[in-house]
């Protein structure tokens, strides 16, 4: 009896993980927009502490989503980043850029990049302006 | 007097000898349409005779028409055809094929930049990544061209006519298959899309996104992947469309998001999983609408206030309206609800009794999707007569009170 109990209690909570899965391009809709989602470089995710996962065909989707609803809480807010595409890395620690020149999904013009370095390298060739994490939530008045 | 007269009447006669016509062909000096392209002058025409003419990256920077006489252009992979960079270009009637695939916007089969008053006509495009592309350019003509695609799910394709930030567009009579959007509209506006057939595209046969002021009529869109979707816009005129076979839990016949101020009249919403879904709209007038054999017939999702539903015909939808919140602003005046069952007892052509058209179901689907399957099961036929005879969870006022008892025709 014990023991079944112990494995019950043990199924349940492993039904409260919470891990990012993968992004099924040409398939999954943005949470926000409903749109296919399509562009490998620019498609963002969002896991809450329960679990539960929203995609988003821009990242600029995640942020309006964000901005609707504050009174969610997330484990992981994940992004691909322009040179790795359908790879999902962590948010915080991109960089990000704002150029009219390098277009995204929903028209905000805005790509994430892996490091400053390689931000800095579109940067030159394209113009705009680079951001951290937290300055584009500002500047998405989050 | 005379005198200046009679030199302007001479000029007249030497005009025609201003611009020259230059022809391409196989055994000639010009054999090449590039070489064509260099020699000429602004105002001349090329007229490019049949054959194949395996050329690629033709920068067009005067302002020439280019005829073709039944030629084939084959970029044998190698990237894209044309490219126009100056204004009153005409490209006219050539096929255009193997086209590299790239996502690099040079490489689509005709690429326009920075160049006005074009006019693409009569041409067919197979197998391209990216067919038209138009970036700032104004008035121009894209009439009467075939783009035949070759997309599937999962691999990485291009738009038939893509448009960006260009306004004064004419799109007209074209024929788009399979690509991944058959036309793409983004910051484009005063455009008018008319006569166009867009099918069997793997995501939208329509899409359009911060474009104002456009008209879209007599188009047909037909078993798109995601169906139609618009979204950012105003005062548009969506007329006389036909928007049909989009099935799929994420196909739309018409998906609006966003859209203030529009006309949505004489369209045709026929075997759509859901026939026209609303979100985030204001003020638009739905009229002489028909909406048959949809799985929704009108989905409304949140936000959407001051919307008129006058004079549709809803013919059998497994839910012609289905809605999404406690208060309704959105009037249904005069429709044809082919599910009412009310009486016209003074015979006027209306119903004396209102018509509800949410099933409580609805609500029950739009919370657990995965209730559908109870979809005419008879607990679910006596929840919604209950609802019917005295409603609790629909909005009081979302009712039409005029339901007509005939068809519209």
């Amino acid at each position: 009896m014990n023991k079944l109990i112990y494995i019950i209690t043990l199924m349940l909570l492993c039904a409260c993980n919470s891990k990012p899965r993968v992004i099924a391009y040409g398939k999954d809709n943005c949470h926000y927009c409903k749109m296919t989602i399509v562009d490998q470089q620019h498609a963002s995710e969002l896991v809450t502490k329960k679990g539960k996962i929203y995609v988003y065909d821009a990242i600029e989707c995640m942020l309006y989503d964000l901005k609707d609803h504050p009174e969610r809480d997330y484990k992981y807010h994940l992004v691909n980043t322009y040179n790795n595409p359908k790879i999902l890395k962590n948010a915080h620690q991109s960089i990000y850029l704002i150029s009219e020149k390098l277009p995204s999904p929903m028209g905000a013009n805005l790509t994430a990049f892996k490091d400053i370095e390689q931000g800095e390298i579109m940067l030159q060739e394209l113009g705009g302006k680079l951001y951290s994490w937290d300055d584009l939530k500002k500047q998405f008045n989050l | 007097m005379l005198k200046h007269s009679f030199l302007s009447l001479m000029f007249l006669f030497y005009l025609p000898l201003l611009s020259k016509s230059i022809i391409v062909k196989k055994n000639s000096t010009i054999n090449t349409i590039e070489r064509a392209i260099n020699v000429a002058g602004n105002n001349d025409t090329i007229i490019v005779e049949k054959g194949t003419y395996y050329e690629h990256e033709l920068h067009i920077s005067k302002h020439i028409t280019l005829i073709s006489k039944e030629a084939t252009i084959d970029a044998e992979y190698k990237g894209g055809i044309f490219v126009l960079e100056a204004d009153s270009i005409t490209i006219k009637g050539f096929i255009l094929n193997n086209i590299k695939s790239s996502h690099i916007k040079d490489k689509s089969a005709i690429y326009v930049i920075n160049a006005n008053y074009f006019t693409i006509e009569d041409n067919t495009i197979n197998n391209p990544f990216f067919a038209i592309q138009i970036h700032r350019s104004k008035y121009g003509i894209i009439n009467n061209n075939n783009i035949y695609g070759d997309a599937k799910v999962g691999k990485n394709s291009g738009n038939g006519v893509h448009i960006w930030h260009s306004d004064h567009l004419q799109i007209s009579n074209n024929h788009i298959n399979q690509m991944r959007d058959g036309i793409y509209l983004e910051f484009a506006d005063d455009c008018k899309i008319e006569h166009n057939i867009s099918t069997n595209n793997i995501r939208y046969g329509l899409h359009f996104m911060f474009s104002n002021n456009n008209l879209y009529a007599n188009n047909e869109f037909n078993n798109n992947g995601a169906g139609v979707a618009v979204m950012f816009s105003k005062f548009i005129h969506i007329e006389n469309n036909l928007f049909k076979l989009n099935w799929g839990s994420a196909s739309y016949g018409l998906l609006l998001k966003e859209i203030y101020d529009s006309e949505i009249t004489n369209n045709t919403f026929v075997q759509n999983t859901i026939g026209i879904y609303s979100e985030g709209t204001a003020r638009i007038n739905y009229q002489n609408n028909s909406l048959k054999n949809n799985g929704w017939g009108v989905k409304i999702a949140g936000g959407c206030y001051e919307n008129k539903f006058t004079n549709n015909n809803f013919i059998n939808n497994a839910f012609d309206i289905s809605y999404n919140g406690r208060m309704n602003d959105n009037t249904f005046n005069r429709n044809y609800w082919s599910a009412y069952t009310g009486y016209d007892l003074d015979k006027d052509g209306v119903g004396d009794i209102p018509y509800r058209p949410v099933k409580l179901f609805s609500y029950i689907v739009n919370r657990t999707p995965e209730t559908i399957v109870l979809l005419r099961s008879l607990f679910i036929d006596l929840i919604n007569f209950s609802e019917k005879v005295s409603p609790i969870f629909t909005p009081d006022q979302l009712k039409d009170n005029q339901p007509l008892i005939k068809l519209i025709n």
